[in-house]
């Protein structure tokens, strides 16, 4: 028993240091930011409505726009579209780059060049972003301009129609290496015996893309999903640094707007509010990613 | 073991003697934290290292935007912290947070009378004190682009719209007006100094107030009759990083630019700018730039001596030296600006109000975000008057 005992104090102190810090800096803030969205700056208990006053507000679903008019659509719908463009774009490219790359010449230094967008800090992406679509000194708007496409020749981050999707494109490619590098590493451990049998089998590049290559990488699949779905809903850098959410808020995201209460309006309480409805949505990846885990480990 | 004690002995005392050592002659150091980076910083500058010379202490510049440090204050005043000791802040922030900074009283009181701009109280104390001046004049162009294309500033409304008729038609001019883009300033600035020329200063000031509506149909008008048909005919250009603005202007792909009076300290040829307001225009937005002194300063005393040199005759008169920005005190002589601030500070003497305060600055908050934001989406999708109208009444 007092065996026993000394090994848990041992196993203890080793833990402790880290519960610790976690219980100072995670949980203790986490808690008092879920407290601080039930009540208002008087320290009043308000239940809902500082919930209720985000959800309802313009800047985080504006309605009567949507999808007639063009943006400012709010907050909410930005991030909804951020995630149904990005998200598919992002993991798709990634599989294919990791498959067109894979044991080629030179394929190492292309997927070393794609993952340079992880290595930038994302503040500096969205510099980078806001001169890519720049009229006098962006690559893209040049595009436009030689290729003839008119309206798409200005600078895309001032015009509320083209400043969430160069911000989406922008992020798409800062991103895709993320994607890349899992699915290398992903591809790496798929058996070759699988491949050589399904090539006596006759099966073809595409069957063999769709009947081994896809299934097997699945749990990297999962992985990036939740990484990329986690980073989606709370992107917040590029945003601050390409557009401030601008113009007319027409790229606008859930924790800039968090960060504009709380440091802007000094709303706490508000800003908590939203900070709360974001953990709740990384709560759901964060659910689905566990139990995919746990799942995968079973079998 | 007696190996292992001397050795501890040495690792312990060594250290200390090279502490206690260079602390004997190390400086007093202080931190000053400001907006100003380029050749903005390089003529603030000089007051610095005037004071260091003159006090034998080492003071650090550090660039801090207002909109950056008012996310990272917060959690420093917090901790009971600050990253500066003499910080140029937007002062609406600094009197809702009037608790974290030092009573500067001592050092306005005996000289006030000499300053051109107010202190700011708030809770009862002096929380800051003004530095520097800036004025939005109106329009700089350059002199000698004007008359290679025999051009002359307007004295009338139509004047303008002819002028800026004229710029358009010039080969390689993209855009008759450049439009500065940042965070939102530039933009502000320029709608600011419409509601003034063309509503008056009243309008300006009860917009302040919040005596008027946003909606009000005198808001409105200048709106729909002034800037929207200037928007809508191209007259602006779309917004472009305002320093990369002030490069495209000077090379000759835009006629004209709204800027503040720091241009002068921005461009090649400073004698080469020439600078115009709206016709009509009684009086330009101004305001002081103005630091505090957050009450965790490790050096309290040695900041207020250095604030108290930064605003005193001596020290603005050597900020005057350097351009681009008017001093705060009436006793500095106009013969100490360059010859292109003296142009400037002539044409802000002619106006009947000369100078009123800044409306994004004075009302502050999220609002100010608001303003800028809203006005970027005007600039672009002139139609979306109405709502943008709406939406600045209802941020209030």
């Amino acid at each position: 028993m007092e065996k026993r005992l000394r090994q848990w104090g041992i196993a203890f102190s080793f833990v402790l240091p880290a519960v610790a810090i976690m219980a100072v800096f995670i949980v203790y803030p986490a808690v008092k930011t879920l407290l601080q969205s039930f009540y208002d700056g008087e320290g009043n208990w308000v239940g809902l409505r500082n919930f209720i006053t985000v959800l309802s507000h313009y800047d985080t679903i504006d309605l009567s726009r949507f999808p007639s008019k063009g943006p400012p659509w709010g907050s909410l719908v930005n991030n909804t579209i951020w995630i149904l463009i990005h998200l598919p774009v992002t993991v798709l490219l990634g599989i294919i780059f990791a498959v067109m790359l894979n044991n080629i010449k030179g394929g190492s230094f292309i997927k070393g060049v794609i993952f340079l967008g992880m290595v930038i800090p994302m503040i500096i992406g969205g510099v980078i972003i806001r001169f890519i679509f720049d009229e006098n000194s962006g690559i893209v708007p040049l595009l436009m301009r030689t290729l003839g496409i008119e309206g798409l020749d200005h600078t895309w981050t001032a015009y509320p129609k083209t400043a969430l999707i160069s911000l989406i494109l922008g992020s798409i490619l800062l991103w895709t290496g993320f994607s890349l590098t899992m699915h290398a590493a992903g591809l790496s451990t798929i058996p070759k015996t699988i491949y050589e049998a399904a090539d006596i089998d006759g099966a073809g590049h595409l069957r063999k893309f769709f009947y081994i290559t896809i299934p097997m990488l699945k749990p990297v699949t999962s992985v990036v999903i939740a990484m990329t779905l986690l980073y989606e809903i709370k992107i917040f850098d590029i945003v601050y640094a390409a557009t401030l959410g601008g113009p007319g808020g027409s790229s606008m995201v859930l924790s800039l707007q968090m960060y504009f209460y709380a440091f802007r309006k000094l709303d706490f309480n508000t800003a908590s509010a939203v900070a709360t409805i974001l953990t709740i949505f990384t709560l759901f990846v964060s659910i689905w990613l566990v139990r995919n885990t746990l799942k995968g480990e079973e079998r | 073991m007696k190996k292992t004690l001397i050795l501890i002995l040495c690792l312990l005392v060594v250290p200390w003697c090279l502490f206690a050592g260079g602390k004997a002659v190390e400086k007093a150091t202080l931190t000053v934290i400001g907006p100003w980076a380029g050749p903005e910083m390089e003529q603030f500058m000089p007051v610095l290292n005037a004071f260091e010379e003159k006090e034998n202490v080492t003071v650090k510049y550090r660039i801090y935007r207002a909109e950056d440090l008012s996310s990272v204050l917060p959690a420093q005043f917090e901790a009971s912290q600050s990253p500066g000791d003499v910080i140029a802040m937007w002062y609406w922030w600094v009197m809702e947070n009037h608790g974290h900074a030092v009573d500067l009283s001592d050092i306005w009181e005996p000289e006030k009378d000499a300053f051109t701009a107010p202190q700011k109280e708030a809770g009862g104390k002096t929380v800051m004190v003004p530095f520097v001046m800036v004025v939005k004049p109106g329009f700089w162009y350059r002199q000698s682009f004007f008359d290679k294309h025999g051009l002359k500033a307007p004295n009338t409304w139509d004047e303008f719209t002819d002028l800026l008729r004229k710029i358009g038609d010039i080969d390689g001019i993209k855009a008759p007006i450049a439009t500065g883009n940042g965070v939102g300033w530039p933009i502000s600035d320029i709608t600011e100094h419409f509601l003034i020329a063309i509503g008056g200063p009243e309008l300006h000031k009860n917009l302040v107030s919040k005596s008027i509506r946003w909606t009000d149909p005198e808001v409105r008008q200048i709106f729909e009759n002034n800037i929207v048909p200037l928007l809508s005919a191209g007259a602006f250009s779309d917004p472009i990083e305002w320093t990369q603005a002030v490069e495209l202007w000077w090379g000759g792909e835009y006629g004209i630019y709204f800027m503040g009076n720091w241009i002068t300290g921005m461009v090649k040829d400073p004698n080469d700018l020439g600078v115009f307001s709206l016709p009509g225009a009684k009086a330009v937005v101004g305001g002081a730039d103005y630091f505090f002194i957050p009450k965790y300063s490790e050096n309290v005393d040695l900041a207020k001596k250095l604030l108290a040199f930064m605003i005193s005759k001596e020290g603005l008169s050597i900020r005057a030296e350097q351009g681009g920005k008017l001093v705060v005190r009436n006793d500095v002589s106009a013969s100490r600006y360059p010859e292109a601030d003296r142009n400037l500070a002539e044409v802000v003497s002619k106006m009947e109000e000369t100078t009123i305060p800044d409306m994004d600055d004075t009302i502050g908050g999220d609002w100010q975000r608001l303003f800028w934001d809203q006005l970027k989406l005007l600039w672009v999708e002139p139609d979306s008057l109405d709502d943008v109208l709406r939406k600045l009444q209802a941020g209030l």
